[in-house]
C-alpha cells in the first residue's frame, strides 16, 4: 500500500470504488435505523425529567426487568434445545429435513397475533399442554412462563439458524480427526465442534434474545401480565400517549443497546 | 494388518465397489488413483468414519467394522491437515493423549509432546496457532498429533499433494522416517505416481470405486493388467499384435506387417497387447552392439522439452498394407544434444524384450 | 420442466398476482378511516358500500381503542379523514379544540356478558345470579383494560351499578377487588361508587384475565381460557356469542337511565400524564364520529359521515347488529354544513 501514497488522491478512489459505491448503499440502511432512533432520543431529550421519572419509576424498572430476564430464561431454552437441533440439521441429511426447517422458521413468517392466539390455544387451561401443567400447579396463561413461551416461538429461528450455519462452517474432518485421536463423539463435541461453532451460537443468542426482548403482539395475548416492558409501553401509550410512553422506550432501547454492544465486544475479542 | 473384504459404499458422488484389500503389519501401502476414485472415502471408511454398506473391515484379525473411530486407535491426516484451529501446536498434538483410557498425568503428557516435538524439530512452534504456520509445519504438526496416540496404523490422504516440492521432498523423508521408527502401518492415498514409486513397499491402484491392480512399485509401473492401468501409469506405447511362435519364453508378436516385437512372455498365440514404457526406448543413429532384441527404423515426428527430459514423438517406416506405427520415447536432454537430434531425422529405437509387457486382449 | 422450474414459475406467478392486485387500487383518491374496535364488522361493510358508490375511491379503515385511536391523531399526529370512536365523550376531552370541534353521536350499544356453550355453568347463568356464578371458583372471566378501553371502564361501573341494583354490597369485592393485589378500592359515598384505577394494575391469580380490548378477549372466549367476558352486546352477536344481557339499570344502555348510571365513576388512581382526563362518569353508551382539523381530505371524510348517518349507513349498522341512534351533535354551530341536513338536533345535557 506504500507506493499507493503517491497516486493521486483521485486514482486511489478509483481503485476503491466498489468499495464506495457499496459504503454509499450501505449508510441508507443505517441511516434509516439511526434518523428513526435518533429522533425518538431528540424528541425525549426535550423532555429529559420525563425520562428521569421513567428511571426512578419502580412500575417501569421492573417492567424492563421482566423483558430482561424472561428474554433471557427463554434464550437459555433456545439454546439448551435449540444448539443440537442445530447441530443434527448442519451434520445429517434425512428425508424431510427441509420440512423440519420449514416447521423451526415458521415463527417468522406468521402474524406475531396469530401466533400469539395459537399458543394460548395450546397453554391455557384446557389447551393440549396446558392442561396437563395446570395439573401439575404450573399455570402458564398470565404468569411469567406465559411470556417466556411467546418469546421463545418467536425468537427460536433466529438462534436455530444461525447456530446451524455455524456448525456447516465447522469442517467434519475435524471431528473425524478428533475421533481418530481416541475422543468420544461428545468429547468432539464439547472440545472441538461446539467452541468452534461458539461464534455463530453466541450471534444467533443474541439475535435471539433482541428478538424476544422486543416480542409483543403474541405476549400481549398469551400473558398481558405481569406487564413486561412493551405492554408498559402500548399501556402507557394508550392510556396517556406518547410523553408517557416514550421515555420508557428510550430507556429500553439504552440498556438493550448498552448490552448488546458489551455482548458484540465479548463476541469480538474471542473472535 | 488391515483386512477389507468385499466392501461397498455409497456416499453423495463416491461409491466403493467390492474393495478386497489385505495390507501386512509394518508395510508402507500406497493407494493410487485419479480424483474420484473414491480413495478418501475409502481411507475414511477403514478409519471408521462411516459404515460400510456392506462387506468387513478386519485390524489384527478383529472386525472392526462398526466399531466407532475413538476405539480403533488409527492415526490419519488429512491433506489440509485438518489442525484444531482454536489450539495452539502443543495442544493440539497433546488432544489424542487427554483421550485415553488411562489417562497419564498432564506431566506424562507434557513430556510425551515435548518428545515429538523434538522428534519432528517443531518445538519452537509450541506455542503457534495453526493459522500462522506455513504448510510444511502444518504438517509436521498433523503428523506429530497422529503419532501420539502411538497408532499402529496411519491413514494419510494425500498428505504432500497441498505442499511446494522442496517441503514435499523433506516430508516424504519423515514420512519413511516415522514408519521406521513406529513400526506404523502406513496407508497413504494418492495420485501422484512419483509419491507413490518412492514410498511406496506395495500399491493400490484405484479407479471408479474399485481397486484395480495390487502389487509391488515394480509390478504397477511395469506391468499394468491392461490398457487402462497402462494409461494411468505413464506407458504411453500400446501396440496390438499377434504371437507367431513363442521360443524358450521369448515370443514374437507381429505388431505390423512386418514388424515384429520380441517380448519376454508365456504368450503362444493369439492376440495380444504390447506394452513399452518411453523411458525403455533408446535412439541411436547407428546400430551398435547391443543386447536389445528390438530395434526399429523410425523417423522423429516431434520433440518436446520437458525440462531435464525431452518426450520424443516416433513414426515406424512405412507400409501399405496397415497403419504406421506410432511410439514415445523419453530422452535426456543430454542425450538429445549428444546425437543431434532434430525433427525428421532417421533413428533407430531400439528396447529390450524384458522391457515389453504383454496382455491378452 | 423439472421441478426447480415449476417452483421459479409458481414464485413469479405469485409475485405478479401480489401486483396486480395491489395495483388495482392505485390511482383512487384515499379515504382513511380509524374508528372503535368494536366497530370493526360494520364498518367492514359501510366500506364495501361506500366504495362500491364511490369506485374512484379506495377506503383505508383502521379499528383500534377507542383512545388509542384518538392518539394516533393527538400524538403520533397520523391523519386521518374520519375517526369513530365508542364513548362520545372522548372526543372534546381529548381532542377539542385543536384537532376538532364537533361529534355527532350515531349509534348505541349495551354492555353484555359474552360467554359461550362450553363456559362453566353457561346453562345456568342468568340475570339474577350471574355475580354469583362469576364468583364461582372455577370460573374465570375477563374484560378489557380500563385505562384505555371504554368498555374496560364500563365494565368497572356495571358491576358497582350492579351492587345496588341486586342490594348486595360484596359484588365488587368478590368479583374485581379482591382478585387485584393490591386490592382493587371502590369508594362508596352518599350512594355513589368510585373505583380507583391504580397505576400498577395486575390481577392476582388467575381468576381474571385483562387484555387491551374486547376483541382480544374473544380469542380467549374462543379457546374456553375464560368462561365469561364483559363486551358490547353488538360484539358478541358479531361474533356469534351467546351473550347474557344485563338489567337496564346498570347495562349502560338506556338514556332513561341517565341519573343511575351516573352514580358509577372511574378515576385513574395517579395524576402524571393526565391529558384525558382522570375521571369517567356513567353515561349512556354513545359512539362518536368526526372528521379531525387535520384531515387530508375533509370532504372526503365529510361524505363519508354523511353516509354512516344516512338512511342506508344506519341500515347497515343495524344489520350487522349494532344499534343506531337518530344523529345528534354536541356543537350545531360548528357541524359543517353539508352534515345540516342529517344532524338536526342538538345535544342538551
Amino acid at each position: 500500500m506504500n507506493s499507493l501514497s503517491g497516486w493521486p488522491g483521485t486514482e486511489k478512489l478509483k481503485r476503491e470504488k466498489v468499495y464506495i459505491l457499496f459504503l454509499f448503499l450501505g449508510l441508507v440502511l443505517v441511516a434509516f435505523v439511526f434518523i428513526t432512533i435518533g429522533n425518538l432520543y431528540y424528541k425525549q431529550a426535550e423532555d429529559f425529567s420525563g425520562l428521569i421519572d421513567a428511571a426512578t419509576d419502580l412500575v417501569v424498572l421492573k417492567a424492563i426487568a421482566i423483558s430482561i430476564t424472561m428474554a433471557l430464561a427463554s434464550t437459555l431454552i433456545a439454546f439448551l434445545f435449540g444448539v443440537p437441533l442445530a447441530y443434527f440439521l448442519a451434520r445429517k441429511e434425512f428425508m424431510g429435513k427441509s420440512v423440519i426447517e420449514g416447521i423451526v422458521d415458521i415463527p417468522l413468517m406468521i402474524p406475531h397475533v396469530v401466533a400469539g392466539i395459537a399458543l394460548y390455544g395450546v397453554f391455557m387451561r384446557y389447551g393440549l399442554i396446558g392442561a396437563p401443567l395446570r395439573k401439575l400447579g404450573i399455570v402458564i396463561t398470565d404468569a411469567y412462563p406465559g411470556i417466556v413461551v411467546a418469546m421463545l416461538f418467536m425468537s427460536l429461528p433466529y438462534l436455530v439458524d444461525t447456530a446451524r450455519e455455524g456448525f456447516k462452517e465447522v469442517d467434519p474432518r475435524l471431528e473425524n480427526v478428533a475421533r481418530s485421536l481416541g475422543a468420544s463423539h461428545w468429547r468432539t463435541f464439547r472440545e472441538i465442534t461446539f467452541p468452534l461453532a461458539f461464534p455463530s451460537i453466541l450471534s444467533g443468542a443474541i439475535l435471539s434474545w433482541g428478538r424476544a426482548i422486543s416480542e409483543f403482539s403474541a405476549v400481549l395475548i398469551i400473558a398481558y401480565h405481569p406487564i413486561s416492558a412493551p405492554i408498559l409501553i402500548y399501556e402507557k401509550f394508550t392510556s396517556f400517549g406518547l410523553r408517557a410512553s416514550r421515555p420508557i422506550s428510550v430507556l429500553l432501547i439504552s440498556i438493550c443497546l448498552v448490552i448488546f454492544i458489551m455482548l458484540r465486544w465479548l463476541q469480538r475479542r474471542r473472535g | 494388518m488391515i483386512e477389507v473384504r468385499a466392501l461397498y459404499k455409497d456416499w453423495k458422488e463416491f461409491a466403493l465397489k467390492d474393495i478386497n484389500l489385505e495390507i501386512k503389519k509394518g508395510e508402507y501401502f500406497v493407494i493410487l488413483g485419479p480424483t474420484g476414485a473414491g480413495k478418501t472415502l475409502l481411507l475414511e471408511t477403514i478409519a471408521g468414519f462411516y459404515i460400510p454398506d456392506s462387506g468387513e473391515v478386519r485390524i489384527d484379525g478383529r472386525d472392526v467394522t462398526i466399531i466407532p473411530p475413538e476405539r480403533r486407535r488409527i492415526g490419519f491426516i488429512y491433506q489440509d491437515y485438518s489442525l484444531f484451529p482454536h489450539l495452539n501446536v502443543e495442544q493440539n498434538i497433546e488432544f489424542g493423549l487427554k483421550s485415553r483410557k488411562k489417562s497419564a498425568s498432564q506431566d506424562t503428557n507434557r513430556k510425551r509432546v515435548k518428545e515429538i516435538m523434538d522428534w519432528l524439530s517443531i518445538s519452537h512452534l509450541a506455542h503457534r496457532y495453526p493459522a500462522t504456520l506455513s504448510g510444511g509445519e502444518q504438517q509436521k504438526v498433523a503428523i506429530g498429533r497422529a503419532i501420539a496416540i502411538e497408532p499402529s496404523i496411519l491413514l494419510l490422504d494425500e498428505p504432500l499433494s497441498a505442499l511446494d516440492r522442496r517441503t514435499q521432498d523433506h516430508l516424504r523423508e519423515e514420512l519413511k522416517r516415522v514408519k521406521e521408527e513406529f513400526g506404523i502401518t502406513m496407508v497413504h492415498v494418492t495420485h501422484d505416481q512419483t509419491e507413490a514409486l518412492v514410498l511406496a513397499d506395495r500399491i493400490a491402484v484405484m479407479m471408479q470405486g474399485r481397486i484395480m491392480q495390487v502389487g509391488t512399485p515394480q509390478e504397477i509401473f511395469n506391468k499394468p493388467l491392461n490398457e487402462e492401468l497402462a494409461d494411468f501409469v505413464g506407458i504411453e506405447n500400446v501396440l496390438r499384435g499377434v504371437v507367431r511362435i513363442n521360443e524358450n519364453g521369448i515370443a514374437e508378436i507381429e505388431v505390423d506387417m512386418g514388424v515384429t516385437i520380441f517380448a519376454v512372455s508365456e504368450y503362444r498365440d493369439g492376440a495380444v497387447k504390447v506394452f513399452i514404457r518411453p523411458e525403455d526406448i533408446i535412439l541411436s543413429k547407428s546400430i551398435g552392439d547391443s543386447s536389445a532384441r528390438n530395434v526399429m527404423n523410425v523417423r522423429i515426428k516431434e520433440l518436446h522439452d520437458m525440462g531435464p527430459l525431452t518426450r520424443v514423438k516416433l513414426d515406424g517406416e512405412r507400409s501399405k498394407h496397415s497403419k504406421r506405427i506410432e511410439l514415445v520415447a523419453l530422452i535426456t536432454k543430454q542425450s538429445r544434444e549428444e546425437l543431434g537430434l532434430k525433427e525428421g531425422d532417421a533413428v533407430y529405437a531400439t528396447f529390450k524384450a524384458t522391457s515389453v509387457h504383454v496382455v491378452r486382449g | 420442466m423439472n421441478a426447480k422450474h415449476i417452483v421459479v414459475l409458481t414464485l413469479i406467478a405469485a409475485v405478479v398476482l401480489s401486483a396486480a392486485c395491489i395495483s388495482q387500487d392505485q390511482g383512487k383518491s384515499k379515504l382513511k378511516v380509524i374508528y372503535a374496535g368494536s366497530l370493526i364488522l360494520p364498518f367492514g361493510e359501510l366500506e364495501q358500500a361506500f366504495e362500491s358508490e364511490h369506485p374512484d375511491v379506495d377506503v383505508l379503515v383502521e379499528g383500534h381503542g377507542s383512545i388509542q385511536a384518538i392518539r394516533h391523531i393527538t400524538d403520533v399526529h397520523e391523519e386521518y379523514d374520519v375517526i369513530a370512536v365508542a364513548d362520545d365523550s372522548l372526543v372534546p376531552a381529548m381532542m377539542y379544540p385543536e384537532y376538532a370541534d364537533w361529534c355527532v353521536r350515531f349509534a348505541t350499544n349495551q354492555m353484555v356478558i359474552m360467554y359461550t356453550n362450553r363456559s362453566n355453568y353457561a346453562a345456568e347463568i342468568n340475570d339474577s345470579n350471574w355475580y354469583e356464578i362469576l364468583a364461582r371458583p372455577d370460573v374465570m372471566f375477563g374484560f378489557s383494560n380500563p385505562m384505555f378501553d371504554a368498555c374496560g371502564y364500563r365494565t368497572l361501573m356495571v358491576i358497582p351499578l350492579a351492587e345496588s341494583y341486586y342490594g348486595n354490597q360484596t359484588i365488587f369485592d368478590v368479583l374485581i377487588a379482591r382478585n387485584f393485589d393490591p386490592p382493587l378500592p371502590l369508594i362508596k359515598d352518599n350512594g355513589t361508587y368510585t373505583v380507583v384505577v391504580p397505576e400498577v394494575f395486575e390481577p392476582q391469580g388467575d381468576k381474571i384475565a385483562v387484555r387491551g380490548g374486547s376483541v382480544q378477549l374473544i380469542a380467549l372466549l374462543d379457546y374456553g381460557g375464560i368462561d365469561y367476558a364483559f363486551g358490547y352486546k353488538s360484539v358478541a352477536q358479531q361474533h356469534g356469542l351467546r351473550y347474557l344481557e344485563l338489567p337496564a339499570e346498570i347495562d349502560l344502555s338506556s338514556p332513561e337511565y341517565c341519573e343511575t348510571y351516573d352514580k358509577a365513576k372511574v378515576t385513574l388512581g395517579f395524576q402524571r400524564f393526565t391529558s384525558v382526563g382522570v375521571e369517567r362518569i356513567g353515561r349512556p353508551i354513545f359512539y362518536g364520529i368526526t372528521v379531525p382539523k387535520n384531515a387530508p381530505d375533509p370532504e372526503l371524510g365529510l361524505e363519508f359521515v354523511n353516509f354512516v348517518l344516512s338512511e342506508e349507513g344506519q341500515r347497515i349498522l343495524q344489520d350487522n347488529n349494532q344499534p343506531t341512534i337518530p344523529p345528534e351533535v354536541d356543537n350545531l354551530d360548528k357541524i359543517p354544513v353539508e352534515l345540516r341536513p342529517v344532524v338536526i338536533k342538538e345535544i342538551k345535557e
